[in-house]
């Protein structure tokens, strides 16, 4: 009689729990992308070696040195002959800009993006019930998250939440944001919008430190749908796992490498120091550390402590500095199968795939992004998913690793575990065929490499062609 | 429209006979319980002790159905505690006292005025009608950029006035709350018009040195109500993460935002806004619930974006110039209501006593089904608040708020004092109103405050907090010198 009574109790006590951990499961939420739209511009915004050419020529402050530098710098940017500028920088007006353009330019990224979006997934703006926007270098009043409001008519209790200034990592943030809100509240539709704003914000002066966003950034934006209701799960495409975010502001060299500020001239661009590879490395470092004892399997996190012991005993009984051997390092391929790094840059993608020793194949995705899109800040991470889902590259049960970096300095990164095969081309889709090309080369180099023969500063002018 | 008043002894009366069907609403479940727990006291008491013994004895339990109703009863208290909603305290915050060198009297107003718009007089005299009537006192705060004639709004000048601010605020709230900058989990920061890159809060991270696995999050442009906006953010991520401590700073830089063209009505923010900023601390640590001055009840925001008119009035654009401002429409005052009435209508019911929501339904109904015609009933507030923070927006944004809500002048005291004292300072206004009520030593224990705010959009915010601990008058704080003063009579129009 008595084994039957502890028979029971155990038993109760055994189907409690079961009933604990379903509660806690359902308490701490679920986050799924439904969809998302990248915003692809008119074509007639296209920038190629010809317009660039014509937009540096217009510069009336830029000289023959500055001239090499940017050669040199574009053409070793990555970036090809399809990237999107403003409208502003090709009518010729980018030294006078207005609000207005600024505005109009995030119009354009809403209306394309967010209309294609909800039409796609078929959700009516009212039903929206989280609104995030982030665009780093626009700030107008009311907000623009008020504006998508008003053009969408969407509710009066909605939750909307306007971010600015948090530099190319802001997306991350954003789905940080909605994650944290999805815990709290049941059932409901989030929509993320990021996007950049670049008109407003060229530089018109010459030094040097300030110039190169002028060349790198690009125009872009996504519009990123999400929801907590576990009924959607059929219709997902991505759920998020993981999500970590560091930050280094703390660090004087970290925070002041990437300022936006005025020159002695008083025209105001991002100033990039010098100390932001190694601001940026260290950030990326630190942020990796922390997210990967929670997303590598046990197997690779022992066999990394293993290693390093190893290494470490090896090297307190030889006694020698460590000059040769590979230093131990974590595999994340073991647990990530897709890499969605931010478009930074050439030295950015080369520098990150070395650090995550990762091959071309896994860097394809980012060098594509970089060459057909430019560096849309903070949503090239989409650009980048896109083309994977262009090229069919990614099948249920996958894990994709989102990295970006951005001012301040901070380094985020998310995991997402992909639902289902997704095939759907985005803004890929007329042009994947053509990717990965041939060369990545832009043609700058042929047109344009006689300017190295010039030495005397005060006496050059472009040839009138 | 407000209920029109009967004479005298009949109000009297009235008086009493609304006393009394308060008193019976309100108390309507103790009320009823009365009777229950009588006739179960007679009945025991006729029943005798020895029988009760017998009861108690005849109840047969076997080990497994104890067991059971146990862990029955241990699993449901744990879920419903563990579901409860984490509560929200606020720790305490701190006002920027923006220094004496910085004030703006009348006089050298209207000197800077005439001298940067010297060819146009009419806008000058525009902008001294809007001073004379604006309810502004003689001790608001430019920032020294905008001393200059003619003013100076470079980055550098702007990022100076966000780290005299901000980092004055910070500054005195640590020391107040003795929090080391180590503890803080969740910084967010608000600023409308002013977002250099690397953001505020990175700039707050970088001088305070922050911890690296900080959540900070960088708002703007959500106006005057953004400081609410913070809030609610605050208590969601708070929900999330237990044990945490999480800093607002709210602030409006205006450096980069004085208008230096003549649209009237772009001059009018000119006249109104003035340097301000405030730094909350709040937190879900139990530990604080002993030192915590304020407890967050509810946070309801409302948002008119969908309606045309209310998005456009109040709007940044460019005059034919090109210079930058923000225009201000006629029609502000009529969409502040209308947004009211929505707030109204959500936290109505979350924080009226029954008997005034069901005087409501009441008339409601009566209205619907009876006659139209009768006056609908508007709820009487100060029912549910002892104490109200409206929004320093302007004289005309109190004066219809009181008049829609009818305060009393003793209810709006605190913020058409702080408009006098510190003009519009917009986010951190709530702030300033507040430290007022407890600079006048009127906050006890239990007391409930609602703030309002409103803000471009058009946005209406409310937050409901409820004191946690009376509270002495503080001897630092933007009132510790000036309190006495107050309140002062403020006359319709101050002739210049």
């Amino acid at each position: 009689m008595e084994l039957l009574v502890f028979v029971c109790a155990l038993s109760l006590v055994y189907f409690l729990f079961m009933i604990w951990k379903w509660v806690d499961a359902e308490r701490d939420g679920v986050c799924y992308i439904l969809d998302y739209q990248c915003h692809k511009p008119t074509d007639d915004r296209m920038l190629d070696t010809e317009t660039c050419g014509e937009i540096i020529k217009r510069s009336k402050n830029l000289g023959l040195h500055e001239y090499k530098f940017l050669l040199k710098a574009i053409v070793s940017s990555g970036i090809g002959e399809q990237t999107y500028a403003p409208r502003i920088m090709l009518s010729g007006e980018q030294d006078k800009p207005t609000l207005l353009d600024g505005i109009l330019e995030m119009d354009e990224v809403f209306e394309d993006s967010i209309g294609k979006l909800l039409c796609r997934s078929g959700i009516t703006p009212m039903e929206i019930d989280v609104l995030v926007i982030n665009v780093a270098m626009l700030s107008t009043v009311p907000s623009l998250a008020a504006r998508i409001i008003n053009r969408y008519k969407m509710r009066d209790d909605i939750k909307v939440f306007n971010l600015t200034a948090m530099g190319c990592s802001a997306s991350v943030i954003s789905i940080d944001i909605v994650r944290n809100l999805f815990k709290t509240y049941r059932n409901l539709f989030a929509l993320v919008v990021t996007s950049e704003s670049l008109g407003p914000n060229w530089y018109s002066g010459n030094q040097r430190s300030m110039i190169l966003p002028n060349c790198l950034f690009r125009s872009g934006g996504c519009a990123i749908l999400l929801t907590n209701k576990r009924a959607m799960k059929h219709r997902a495409m991505f759920k998020l796992k993981c999500l970590v975010r560091t930050h280094h502001g703390a660090r004087d060299e970290s925070y002041n490498c990437c300022m936006q500020k005025e020159d002695d001239q008083g025209n105001l661009g991002i100033y990039l120091g010098k100390t932001l590879p190694k601001a940026a490395t260290r950030a990326l470092v630190h942020n990796l550390r922390e997210i990967a004892p929670k997303i590598l399997p046990a197997r690779e996190l022992l066999r990394f402590m293993v290693m390093l012991i190893v290494q470490k005993m090896r090297r307190s009984s030889s006694n020698i500095k460590s000059t040769g051997g590979t230093k131990a390092a974590v595999n994340f391929k073991t647990c990530v199968d897709h890499f969605c790094i931010h478009t930074g840059g050439k030295a950015v993608i080369d520098g990150i795939g070395m650090s995550l020793n990762l091959s071309e194949y896994d860097l394809e995705p980012v060098r594509m992004t970089l060459h057909r899109f430019g560096n849309t800040s903070a949503s090239s991470l989409w650009y980048v998913l896109g083309y994977m889902e262009a090229k069919k590259r990614l099948k249920r049960g996958d894990y994709v690793l989102m990295l970006s970096l951005g001012a301040g300095f901070k380094c985020n990164s998310c995991l997402w575990e992909v639902m289902k095969d997704l095939r759907d081309g985005n803004v890929w889709k007329d042009c994947i065929d053509g990717y990965p090309p041939e060369s990545l080369a832009n043609p700058f180099m042929e047109k344009y490499s006689w300017i190295n023969q010039e030495h005397d500063a005060s006496t050059f002018k472009f040839p009138d062609q | 429209m407000p209920p029109s008043s009967p004479n005298f002894s009949s109000s009297v009366k009235l008086k009493y006979v609304k006393l009394g069907y308060q008193y019976l609403v309100n108390h309507i479940l103790t009320l009823t319980l009365i009777p229950i727990m009588a006739a179960v006291l007679i009945e025991v008491l006729r029943m005798g002790p020895l029988e009760i013994l017998n009861l108690w004895r005849s109840l047969n339990f076997d080990l497994v159905q104890i067991l059971c109703c146990s862990f029955l009863i241990i699993f449901v208290a744990t879920v419903y505690f563990k579901s409860k909603p984490r509560t929200i305290f606020l720790v305490d915050y701190a006002c920027f006292k923006p220094p004496n060198t910085c004030r703006v009297p009348f006089a050298t107003f209207m000197e800077h005025s005439r001298l940067i718009l010297k060819d146009k007089p009419k806008s000058v005299e525009f902008q001294m009608r809007i001073l004379e009537r604006s309810g502004l006192g003689e001790e608001t705060c430019l920032p020294p950029a905008i001393h200059y004639i003619p003013p100076t709004p470079t980055m550098e000048a702007a990022r100076g006035e966000a780290e005299l601010v901000i980092f004055s605020a910070m500054d005195s709230l640590l020391e107040k709350t003795g929090l080391k900058p180590k503890d803080i989990d969740i910084l967010i920061v608000n600023c409308s018009l002013f977002s250099p890159t690397p953001s505020l809060s990175a700039m707050v991270i970088n001088k305070y040195k922050l911890r690296s696995n900080i959540k900070s999050f960088n708002l703007s442009g959500m106006g005057c109500s953004a400081g609410l906006i913070s809030v609610d953010l605050a208590r969601d991520l708070l929900q999330v993460h237990p044990n945490s401590n999480a800093v607002i700073v709210s602030t409006e830089i205006i450096t980069p935002n004085y208008y230096q063209g003549n649209e009237r009505a772009m001059l009018l923010p000119n006249c109104l806004f003035r340097m301000g900023g405030a730094a909350i601390l709040l937190s879900n640590r139990t530990s604080e619930r002993r030192r915590a001055k304020y407890r967050l009840v509810h946070v309801v925001r409302t948002h008119k974006g969908a309606d045309d008119k209310a998005f456009r009035c109040v709007f940044e654009e460019e005059d034919k110039e090109g210079n930058v401002g923000i225009s201000l429409q006629k029609d502000l005052m009529a969409i502040a209501g209308e947004a009211l009435k929505s707030n109204i209508t959500t936290i109505g019911p979350l924080v009226l006593p029954a008997s005034e929501q069901l005087l409501f339904l009441l008339t409601l109904i009566g209205r619907k089904i009876f006659n139209p015609k009768w006056k609908p009933y508007i709820p009487d507030f100060k029912q549910a608040f002892e104490h109200f923070c409206i929004h320093a927006g302007g004289r005309a944004v109190i004066d219809e708020l009181q008049k829609n809500l009818q305060l009393s002048a003793e209810h709006v005291e605190a913020s058409r004092m702080t408009l006098h004292r510190f003009g519009n300072t917009s986010s951190s206004s709530l702030w300033y109103e507040l430290s007022y009520i407890e600079s006048k030593a009127r906050m006890r224990r239990g007391d409930r405050v609602w703030q309002i705010a409103f803000g471009s959009g058009f946005k209406c915010n409310s937050a409901v907090w409820k004191c946690n601990r009376t509270i002495k008058s503080p001897s630092d704080g933007p009132w510790a010198d000036c309190i006495d003063r107050y309140p002062v009579y403020i006359p319709e129009v101050v002739k210049l």
